[in-house]
């Protein structure tokens, strides 16, 4: 399939270009125009305190999920164990924190644990050459065997009222200068990272791979070792959702990361829209997270019930695909 | 990435690698044959009941389910390549499964007609199978991606029509289905056999099945050749869809309800499908090769029920085996 590096025929490549500008801005209209729709329609959407949630309870984990995938995504991969990477992480944490571990060693466990996921990618992936999607599947579904054997099933692991150290509802609810810490460490990922795909001789590496293994491999770059860290960073700092979603119910919850999946997919396909070359980006599937999250927040408040939401954002990420691919149709 | 694999034969200094290399296709065949045959066996002395022929035919009519969907993935694979980022692969089919399940279930306890209910669920699941050719052909979209929100919308849609609440469901077809012969042998096993002989004989000996390997191996070649790739592709989504829906059918007669759920089953589909490559020897999915990985998976499932040993091991090694034959099979030399 044409994913990227499309061919524009001479003769329309002007007209493509010019179309091509609009459609870069296709999604932040998606944004403006899904805000303000839900700031006529929905009651009480507008409010600081909405807002507010929806930064922290819609966008931040979410987003931290998204960067991650960015990272395999921007790489040509595809990392489908972003749900194991959260969980194991998420369970690190609790089970810490429960043994009587500080919050910095419980975080450290927690982002061990996720790293470990990533590993074992590393290893399928850069080690035996198993396609980054099968690779990831099978890491996902080994990550929900292990869940259901460390929980007896799935049963939630909770942190006694009495022992939850004050530093983790300071995590989940604090903020620094107002602004709420799990949406500033949004902002430092999402700038680390995208520093390091755009700026970096690493990100250039990944987006060669990205574009064109072969060549890559033949151009002598470290193919294997790129590949592999990769993974494990892309593991890794999904782990750093796991740690605030644990933070914020004060419990690992078993198969969590399973929701996350397809929006932070969706999120990081819908961002390559705002790049010019179509290239996952930063700030793209950031807007793409935006996006989903006002609409989540908006079904929500417009008085939706819980299956009509679910269907609704499953078919808000479908229109919002189905057009930024369309409108690459148009241009090729 | 599959480049990582092509590579791996080529550094294996000297002719011994390449003989080797060669050679590997029949070991791993053969290897994964014994695999097979051991744990039937270890199963067969471990626990007694294993082997009395009331199992054996529950294996086959509880792995219908699994082959059918199975059989959706393998026609999408085949006609769509195997490079499973930008090649075909359907992640949707267990939600439609879960889809076709609910309709049917809901509309049969409405009172409506059989008929209605089975014309429903049927559309449901071409409709679904129509949504990911649209994505995949006309917009463009990996199919990875596509089918994945044709997964988020089938899974909405079957929440949002069961309640996410078992529906029970007391039909003649499903009884006919879920019942047996005069000798006891099950009708999902008949189904079974009928639809995988129809399927795997269409695939490899007719001009049609002939087409759909040759669109999957090369889409320019195909293309070049005056094959219309686009509408083998779109063809084979949409029976991809159909199949969903028939092991939603399926399902129901074999527990007698709509079951929420269905998601868990995306793991065995995919697994049955590319384990199912060890059984070809150019290591494709084929037909075949799917209906024994699924009765394969089936006993081991089975198996662990009856040995006591826990349930929560079973997707986990399902994708240890999937991976070890992804491994296996792709550092095979290519023709």
């Amino acid at each position: 399939m044409t994913f990227r590096g499309v061919s524009l025929s001479s003769s329309k490549a002007m007209a493509a270009a010019r179309f091509g500008r609009v459609s870069r801005f296709g999604l932040v209209i998606a944004v403006v125009v899904a805000f303000v729709f839900f700031a006529l329609l929905a009651p009480g959407f507008i409010q600081p305190a909405n807002l507010r949630s929806i930064l922290v309870n819609n966008f931040a984990l979410l987003a931290i999920a998204a960067v991650a995938t960015t990272i395999a995504v921007h790489s040509g991969g595809i990392d489908l164990s972003v749900a194991t990477a959260i969980d194991f992480a998420s369970l690190a944490f609790v089970a810490a924190i429960v043994a009587g571990a500080d919050v910095p060693v419980a975080f450290l466990a927690a982002l061990a644990a996720a790293a470990g996921a990533g590993l074992f990618n590393a290893f399928l992936i850069a080690g035996l050459g198993i396609t980054p999607f099968l690779a990831t599947l099978g890491t996902l579904f080994i990550g929900h065997s292990v869940q259901q054997l460390a929980t007896n099933g799935g049963n939630p692991i909770y942190i006694s009222f009495t022992s939850v150290p004050p530093a983790l509802p300071a995590l989940a609810r604090g903020g620094v200068l107002g602004v709420p810490i799990p949406v500033l460490v949004v902002l430092a990922l999402g700038l680390a990272v995208h520093v390091l795909l755009k700026r970096s001789r690493f990100g250039r590496r990944s987006a060669a791979i990205g574009v064109q293994p072969q060549l890559a491999l033949y151009s002598g770059l470290p193919v294997r070792s790129t590949v592999a860290v990769i993974y494990v960073l892309t593991a890794t700092i999904a782990g750093v959702a796991g740690i605030f979603l644990s933070a914020n119910v004060n419990a690992y919850m078993p198969f969590s990361g399973n929701a996350f999946l397809m929006n932070a997919i969706g999120a990081a396909y819908i961002g390559t829209t705002v790049s010019r070359t179509r290239t996952p980006n930063v700030p793209g599937t950031l807007a793409g997270v935006l996006f989903l999250a006002i609409v989540a927040n908006g079904l929500l408040l417009i008085g939706w019930d819980f299956y009509w939401q679910q269907l609704g954002s499953g078919g808000a990420i479908f229109l919002c695909l189905a057009l930024s691919y369309g409108i690459q149709r148009l241009r090729s | 990435m599959t480049l990582l694999a092509t590579e791996a034969p080529a550094n294996g200094r000297g002719r011994g690698a390449i003989e080797f290399a060669l050679l590997m296709p029949a070991i791993l065949r053969a290897g994964a044959l014994l695999l097979f045959a051991a744990i039937f066996i270890v199963f067969a002395i471990q626990s007694p009941l294993f082997l009395a022929p009331g199992n054996l035919l529950s294996i086959v009519s509880q792995s219908s389910i699994l082959a059918v969907l199975a059989f959706g993935l393998t026609v999408v694979v085949i006609v769509g390549g195997d490079n499973a980022l930008a090649g075909g692969i359907d992640l949707s089919l267990a939600a439609t499964m879960g889809l076709a399940a609910a309709v049917y279930a809901t509309i049969v306890q409405l009172g409506q007609p059989e008929m209605v209910a089975l014309g429903a669920a049927l559309a449901a699941g071409l409709g679904i199978g129509a949504l990911n050719a649209f994505s995949v052909v006309v917009l463009g979209m990996l199919p990875l991606l596509a089918t994945l929100a044709g997964m988020t919308i089938a899974t909405g849609l079957e929440q949002l029509i069961s309640k996410n609440a078992t529906i029970l469901v007391d039909s003649a077809l499903t009884r006919f289905l879920g019942g047996t012969d005069a000798q006891g042998f099950p009708v999902l096993a008949y189904a079974l056999l009928v639809i995988a002989g129809l399927l795997g004989l269409g695939t490899r000996y007719t001009p049609l099945g002939l087409n759909m390997q040759a669109v999957g191996g090369n889409p320019l070649a195909a293309r070049a050749s005056g094959l219309g790739v686009s509408r083998y592709v779109a063809g084979s989504y949409l029976v991809s869809g159909l199949f969903g829906a028939l092991g939603g059918l399926l399902s129901v007669s074999f527990l007698g309800a709509s079951s929420k759920g269905a998601g868990e089953m995306l793991l065995p589909i995919i697994a049955a499908t590319f384990l199912g490559v060890v059984f070809s020897r150019r290591f494709v999915p084929t037909i075949a090769g799917t209906l024994a990985a699924s009765l394969f998976i089936g006993m081991l499932t089975n198996g662990f029920q009856l040995l006591n040993v826990s349930s929560y091991w079973v997707s986990g090694i399902q994708g240890v085996l999937t991976l070890l034959v992804v491994a296996a099979t792709t550092t095979r030399p290519r023709a």
